[in-house]
């Protein structure tokens, strides 16, 4: 056994067999868990979604999720880009888009709400996000995503979104994350610029 | 004689020779998830399978590991756990993956667990190296809850999420964030290191910090 240990081969061999057999492990319970965890980042986009227009939805009855946001959103597409249009009682909300942009460490990706006429942000959540936990990753946190509701976005200049104290500003922004607050801040801003372009020539009637 | 042994690994790994306290080991993970009792919990649950079955098959293996790979297998073999960890955890607990975050996959830089198969599975059999990953395991995740316990019940009033002091009392928010966690830790090891007996010091020689 110590003269094979030793040999130039014997090493390589039992390395590869090693990383082979763990290799296979984990690809066997990736493959049997890939659907429960495709099906946990549907239901977390469905909340997203409809966290984003404030409905009330329980967080832990993924039956319900479901329910809901089959009842109050309806998905459709302008230039390629999945925008879902969202009724409550017969009324229309608005429209929820996609928000991407980068942070401080990765790319944050997020949905944004606003009314039917543009012209009020109704809510911003984030789906995922890189930023550093108990610091930017606060961004997370209810109070700082609850200020984004009910927006005008009827401004002058395009800056729809500004932090206090700043003379035109809206939201607050988060100590001691100053990068992170400001990255949201622009892509919020210019992604809600672009969606307005986006939807101008659109008719929107019916969707 | 294996009763004795066993009963030996536990005193060693849950008090006498404590990976957070005695070795100055996963003291980054026992500052960042031990703002919640939930988490230090299932982080603790984590750490202690984690570091078991590691353990156990660096020990099963060490007679066929050429000496001089030995450091690329473990790290392969504890990477492979730490995987299996996040992949459940995100399958069958998707509100505490989210909670963890990026601490989950941490895990694998967890000292504790390279420092026990480096000094104990390499040397001993499956069987006791595996009960020495509980035992270190569950050291780690005692001290985890102890500091917890106070940082949670002081920082936001609560027990494992239940709120147990009413509205008189006043919220110590620096509990919560890093300081807290600090204070806390430095607290534990103080009280920890005056009850042990001092004659110990001594084998404290050569350790690492993460």
């Amino acid at each position: 056994m110590k003269n094979i240990k030793k040999s130039f081969s014997y090493p390589i061999i039992f390395m590869i067999l090693v990383t082979a057999f763990f290799t296979l492990v984990l690809s066997l319970l990736n493959y049997t868990t890939k659907d429960v965890i495709a099906q946990n980042a549907q239901i977390d986009e469905w909340k997203t979604l409809l966290y984003v227009f404030d409905v009330d939805y329980p967080n832990d009855n993924d039956k319900k999720i479901e329910e809901l946001y089959k009842e109050h959103l309806k998905p459709f597409k302008v230039d390629d880009i999945t925008i879902y249009g969202a009724e409550k009682d017969g009324k229309k909300l608005g429209y929820a888009f996609p928000v991407e942009g980068n942070g401080l460490w990765g790319t944050i990706k997020g949905y944004a709400a606003v009314d039917e006429n543009l012209n009020t942000l109704l809510g911003v959540d984030f789906v995922s996000h890189s930023e550093t936990p108990g610091l930017g990753g606060r961004i997370d946190e209810m109070w700082f995503k609850d200020q984004f509701r009910n927006i005008d976005l009827d401004r002058d200049n395009k800056n729809y979104l500004e932090y206090r104290p700043a003379a035109d500003g809206n939201v607050d922004a988060i100590t001691g994350a100053t990068l992170t607050s400001k990255s949201v801040k622009n892509l919020l801003n210019q992604d809600i610029e672009e969606f307005k372009d986006l939807m101008k020539g659109e008719d929107l009637n019916g969707k | 004689m294996a009763n004795k042994k066993v009963k030996k690994i536990f005193t060693l790994g849950l008090w006498q020779d404590n990976p957070i306290y005695r070795q100055i080991l996963g003291i980054c993970s026992a500052l960042a998830v031990t703002n919640l009792m939930l988490n230090s919990l299932v982080m603790g649950i984590g750490l202690i399978f984690v570091t078991s079955f590691s353990e156990l098959t660096v020990s099963i293996l060490r007679n066929y590991t050429p000496k001089h790979i030995r450091m690329m297998v473990q790290v392969l073999i504890i990477s492979s756990f730490v995987i299996i960890v996040d992949i459940v955890l995100k399958a069958y607990y998707p509100s505490m993956s989210k909670a963890l975050g990026p601490y989950v996959g941490l895990i694998i830089t967890n000292c504790i667990i390279m420092g026990r198969c480096e000094s104990y599975a390499q040397n001993n059999k499956p069987l006791y190296s595996f009960l020495d990953g509980i035992a270190s395991g569950a050291g780690y995740a005692i001290i985890l809850l102890i500091i917890a316990f106070f940082r949670e019940l002081l920082g936001f009033g609560s027990i494992f999420g239940i709120q147990v002091l009413g509205e008189w009392f006043t919220k110590w928010t620096i509990m919560v964030m890093a300081p807290g966690a600090f204070f806390m830790l430095g607290i534990v090891i103080w009280i920890a290191r005056s009850l042990l007996p001092s004659e110990e010091e001594d084998s404290l020689k050569g350790e690492a910090v993460s």
